[in-house]
């Protein structure tokens, strides 16, 4: 079911999709099996989520131009929908409900963030620690680069 | 607002248009209601459920008092009641989400079993209702003084669109590039709905339910995913059963594995008797 700005690709377990640092553009859809979502901090791999199907991985490399935030593998057997760059208008124009459900994952991924900023400022109470730290979770913030179904991992980024 | 759920038996029906006063589906879609109720399986309504433009206050407010005590049993037994938005109904979204029982959505994707299920009105793939929203209400107004002169006057002119919708699903084909997609096996349908179908599709769902086109049906959009379609309750309204994960279009009247015992003629009562709502 390709088109003309979009194709669909199979992982194998295991497989890389998306390495953290790679400038690529691509967004992906998943359309069979699940990936894992994760980060090198401080020199050792964190997981960030697992999405499922139907979830959409890439979204803030497309729209912000920014490398990967994240790495991205495929766990089992994978296949995905590939938009590439300039097919997203027109998935939106084909697919009009896609684009309420980006924003509607984005929207739960702020909330989600915003509820760990006020945890996080109320677990640490020194203002200058709370300064440091919110900058960092701020900052954090704007660099998250792709998207996840809330019904598996709210508040994730890649 | 929870656009995602798991449910594994689920009801679906569209185009109930509850308040038009041609269409008497009251009381055959209240007895609906009690055939869910009885088998405790949660019902969607996938938009047009009340139609606002064909209809007059005074029959939409009884038709929907007389709902309402049935979606309220409904949740009572810890059942639940989705309404998917429709373009009859669009502007009542805010009013029915308001009124207690209703989980109103503008689509709903659904878990069963192993299958991810997408339901939705489809009229967002109207090209007429997109392009021009104004000329189609003209239109459906039109269909609704139709209605008013007698059903048949309105069943003559759907029987009229289907061969102009044939002949456009025909031109459309030979110059259509996704050749992968089957020509449309549901009278009536055009073959536009069932390839936007099959772009939704490509986000990893097993069966796409629309409504809106009021041509019930199923087909096959290829890489073993389902297409189906509920019809409207204007005649032998039908319903798709979702069972985990495993999905049936059925006739709600008549059949052996129909919803409810008699007919549908019966239910829907005389012209003589519906002239009388009317005047």
């Amino acid at each position: 079911m390709s088109g003309i700005f979009d194709r669909e690709e199979s992982f194998v377990d295991g497989e890389i999709i998306v390495r953290e640092g790679d400038i690529s553009r691509e967004m992906f859809i998943l359309q069979r099996g699940s990936v894992v979502v994760t980060k090198n901090v401080d020199g050792r791999e964190v997981t960030l989520a697992v999405l499922g199907r139907g979830s959409f991985f890439g979204e803030m490399s497309l729209l912000e131009s920014l490398p990967r935030n994240a790495t991205v593998r495929a766990c089992g057997d994978t296949r995905v929908l590939i938009l590439e760059p300039g097919s997203l208008l027109l998935k939106i124009r084909r697919d009009p409900t896609f684009a309420f459900e980006m924003l509607q994952h984005m929207s739960q991924r702020i909330r989600d963030l915003d509820e760990r900023l006020v945890a996080l400022l109320g677990q640490r109470p020194a203002a200058a620690a709370d300064e440091r730290r919110s900058r960092v979770v701020l900052s954090s913030t704007s660099e998250h680069t792709d998207g996840e179904s809330p019904v598996h991992s709210p508040g994730a980024g890649v | 607002m929870i656009t995602t759920v798991r449910e594994e038996r689920l009801l679906v029906v569209s185009d109930v248009h509850l308040g038009n006063p041609l269409y008497r589906a009251r009381r055959p879609f209240l007895e609906f209601l009690d055939f869910a109720a009885d088998r405790n399986v949660s019902v969607c309504i996938n938009g047009d459920g009340v139609d606002v433009i064909q209809t007059t206050a005074g029959r939409l407010t009884c038709d929907l008092a007389a709902c309402s005590s049935r979606f309220a049993s409904l949740s009572q037994k810890g059942l639940r009641v989705y309404y998917v938005v429709g373009n009859h109904d669009a502007v009542l979204e805010h009013f029915l989400a308001d009124w207690g029982p209703l989980r109103v959505v503008p689509f709903l994707n659904v878990l069963s079993g192993e299958k991810r299920i997408r339901i939705e009105h489809g009229h967002l793939y109207d090209a007429l209702y997109v392009r021009s929203p104004r000329l189609y209400v003209a239109v459906t107004v039109l269909g609704g003084l139709a209605l008013r002169i007698h059903p048949r006057v309105f069943r003559a002119l759907t029987q009229l669109n289907r061969p102009l919708t044939a002949l456009g699903n025909f031109g459309k084909g030979l110059f259509r590039k996704n050749k992968s997609l089957p020509a449309c096996p549901i009278p009536g349908e055009r073959i536009a709905f069932l390839e936007s179908a099959g772009e939704i599709a490509k986000r990893g769902f097993d069966a796409i339910i629309l409504g809106h086109t009021h041509h019930a049906g199923e087909a096959d959009l290829g890489d073993g995913c389902r297409y189906f379609n509920t019809g409207y309750w204007l005649e032998a309204p039908q319903y798709v059963e979702i069972d985990h994960g495993a999905m049936r279009l059925k006739p709600v009247f008549g059949e052996d594995n129909a919803a409810l015992s008699g007919t549908w003629s019966r239910a829907r009562g005389s012209w003589a008797r519906m002239r009388r709502v009317i005047v």
